[in-house]
């Protein structure tokens, strides 16, 4: 305590405050990769769900591999350079990316691995419950374009579940472009 | 009190990286408005002191040096800023 007097206490306490009030806590949540995994996810739903009606023939679905493995490569190259020109991450935009990741990830697996339990159109809608989380948790951040969104995507889930089953999947689908995608687009917008 | 965090550039650079996973020099030596010479010499007493990590990469054959304040950095703020409220609350 002898090294410093009350008023340059105060000097250093006024300007740690002004420092934690300006550290700005949004999230930047990347519109890009919304956009991509939206189309993707609503791609596969819908393509399913072609299938399933014999709009299309079966082959048609060897574009999935194809979809997904463009999606990963974008969104990990995406990510990477990204990360390089940040000058700074919050702790808030890291535990983003973990909570990102973690439900993809869950929800990659659950339909790689688990595809009897989640069969057909239910693969679909793990894909709908993972996009929702997401949003929601960005929406819990502030962020009322990812609220709306997140809820567009829980509604296009409860619609899916009552519409006839032939057109389930192109309920499910909507709901990913409107709601996921469509969120990825007004971030852009919001961006620029 | 710390007397590494005597000095208002180097409990600046703490308050700062508090919030942040990293922050990047530059971007620091902006947000602080001090010159890169005086930052850099008390960035260096900090990572001495082990209160902050530093990390050194290159973007685009560019040098980026990054820091991130560490477990003992944020107790030792957290210390500090407590001393300076009880100093000022003895003073009034």
């Amino acid at each position: 305590m002898d090294h410093i007097g009350a008023p340059e206490a105060r000097d250093h306490i006024e300007m740690v405050e002004r420092i934690l009030a300006e550290s700005h806590q949004r999230l930047c949540a990347g519109g890009e990769y919304f956009v991509i995994w939206g189309i993707c996810s609503a791609f596969i739903t819908i393509l399913f769900q072609l299938v399933d009606t014999d709009s299309i023939p079966g082959v048609a679905l060897w574009s999935i591999p194809v979809a997904l493995t463009a999606a990963v490569v974008f969104s990990i190259l995406r990510s990477r350079s990204t990360r390089a020109a940040l000058e700074r991450s919050s702790l808030v935009q890291r535990e983003f990316f973990n909570v990102l990741w973690l439900t993809l990830g869950l929800a990659f697996i659950t339909n790689a691995a688990v595809y009897r339990i989640f069969a057909g159109i239910a693969s679909a809608a793990i894909w709908s419950v993972a996009e929702a989380i997401v949003l929601l948790y960005i929406g819990m951040h502030g962020n009322r374009r990812a609220q709306v969104a997140g809820v567009l995507v829980i509604a296009s889930l409860i619609a899916a579940n009552f519409a006839p089953p032939g057109i389930a999947g192109y309920v499910l689908g909507a709901g990913m472009l409107v709601g996921y995608a469509g969120f990825g687009v007004s971030e852009l917008l919001a961006r620029d | 009190m710390d007397e590494l965090l005597l000095s208002k550039v180097r409990l600046g650079v703490v308050a700062e990286l508090l919030n942040f996973d990293w922050i990047a020099f530059s971007e620091l030596a902006r947000s602080l408005d001090v010159s890169n010479g005086n930052l850099g010499a008390h960035l260096g007493k900090l990572v001495e002191a082990g209160y902050v990590d530093e990390e050194k990469s290159f973007v685009k054959r560019r040098p980026l040096t990054r820091y991130r304040l560490t477990r003992r950095g944020r107790e030792a703020f957290t210390d500090h800023v407590s001393q300076l409220q009880s100093l000022l609350k003895t003073a009034t």
